[in-house]
């Protein structure tokens, strides 16, 4: 137990908040995390590398996207991780978009970023507000790591799109 | 040397403005970034956007009961329950209940879950950053700062000539109250004295160990105190002699 608690409590806050994104709601969060601790728990054994930060995201990871499967009325977006296609929406070229993306409006920004699907919600909330290296992001989002990159490349253009739509609704 | 072309560069970019591009390839995209106006522009976004996102998007930090319902001893056990509850959920409540009852008879006076709380509280204290709510050494600073902030007053006294340096104090929740929690420091090590008042007798000074750190409790004046900490067990019961004299 002693173990254990060494092990998890350190990354707590890490998991809750990913699963707070991942999942969007409070109640769901905190479900998730124990869940995830209940596993990561039963599964100690199993873990034998140094790095329970990235192992443990990566259980309540799994166990998020349990969640939303579960929970009804979500769509599912299919991954694409080819940029090309995309081009068009990198290369706008209106000024305004620098100030879009400068936003100091937080409510703006959380909502652009809520709306992303979690497969690009979670490598931009791994990577500016854990500051995971990419090596772990590929470790918790469960893709090459390869695959990082290009996942962040889209998921950048798509919250600045968001952002860009919100700015200008506003 | 510089062959990007733009849609790789824009993959790339990100490697580069995250610092994980090993230089090589690194330097392949400052070079492409002289040259291509527009990917500069993109890498200036990228940047712009990494900003706003660390600055203002919301970070969820779990919430302390969290901590104290994954940690307490018998959590993971509750939590394999709670699975099998959901088809033999009747035989359970059953043999809940009747367990309920034998530990609320077995139990003399409540007193474990008080320690365990504390004990939880302690961790909790130091896994946070909140560990004071008012941070002084000062005795006539932290003293009055829990005046109207609970209906019963502290005892505050720094011990720093005995080694015990007074940290701060920070209202804390144990037993469904509100209480006080000071915290010293020894050496490198927190101790932290929880202090509720109690319509019980007086109590002398025992000594537990629960989860690894050492409590210190008493009753006097209808008061008790409770410390816990991971300092060795005799120095602990020093402070517990300090603050009773």
């Amino acid at each position: 137990m002693k173990q254990f608690e060494e092990l998890i409590a350190p990354h707590l806050d890490a998991a809750y908040n990913l699963a707070r994104w991942l999942t969007g709601n409070d109640s769901a969060a905190r479900d998730v995390v124990q869940e995830s601790a209940l596993r990561a728990f039963r599964f100690l054994q199993r873990f034998a590398d140094g790095n329970a930060r990235a192992w443990f995201l990566a259980i309540v990871r799994n166990e998020s996207y349990t969640w939303l499967k579960a929970s009804a009325g979500r769509h599912w977006v299919a991954i694409e991780d080819d940029i090309g296609e995309h081009e068009g929406a990198l290369s706008h070229s209106q000024t305004p978009e620098l100030l879009a993306i400068h936003t100091e409006n937080v409510a703006l920004l959380q909502q652009a970023l809520s709306a992303l699907p979690p497969a690009y919600r979670e490598v931009i909330v791994l990577k500016e507000l854990e500051d995971l290296p990419y090596k772990d992001i590929a470790l918790v989002a469960d893709i090459p790591m390869g695959t990082v990159m290009s996942r962040l490349a889209r998921a950048r253009a798509m919250l600045k799109i968001e952002l860009l739509k919100l700015h200008d609704h506003e | 040397m510089n062959e990007l072309d733009c849609p790789v560069c824009r993959v790339r970019l990100q490697g580069y403005v995250d610092q994980e591009l090993d230089p090589a390839l690194a330097a392949d995209v400052s070079a492409h970034l002289v040259l291509c106006r527009e990917c500069a522009r993109v890498c200036e976004e990228v940047k712009a956007l990494k900003v706003s996102v660390k600055r203002h998007a919301a970070y969820y930090p779990a919430p302390a009961a969290l901590a104290t319902r994954i940690f307490a001893p018998e959590a993971p056990a509750i939590g394999l329950m709670e699975r099998w509850r959901k088809w033999l959920a009747p035989a359970f409540s059953a043999t809940t209940l009747a367990l309920a009852a034998m530990l609320y008879i077995a139990t003399p006076d409540g007193e474990q879950p008080l320690m365990d709380e504390a004990v939880s509280s302690h961790v909790r204290s130091l896994m946070g950053e909140h560990l004071n709510d008012v941070v002084s050494s000062d005795r006539h600073t932290v003293k009055p700062w829990f005046a109207g902030k609970l209906d019963f007053s502290p005892p505050v006294v720094d011990y720093t000539a005995q080694g015990f340096v007074l940290l701060g104090g920070r209202l804390d929740y144990l037993q469904h109250q509100t209480i006080a929690a000071l915290s010293y420091g020894r050496a490198k090590h927190i101790i932290n004295v929880f202090i509720l008042p109690t319509p019980e007798a007086d109590k002398p000074q025992q000594t537990q160990s629960i989860r690894g750190f050492n409590v210190v409790s008493w009753q006097a004046k209808h008061m008790r105190y409770v410390l816990v900490s991971d300092v060795e067990k005799g120095e602990l019961q020093t402070l517990g002699q300090l603050i009773q004299n």
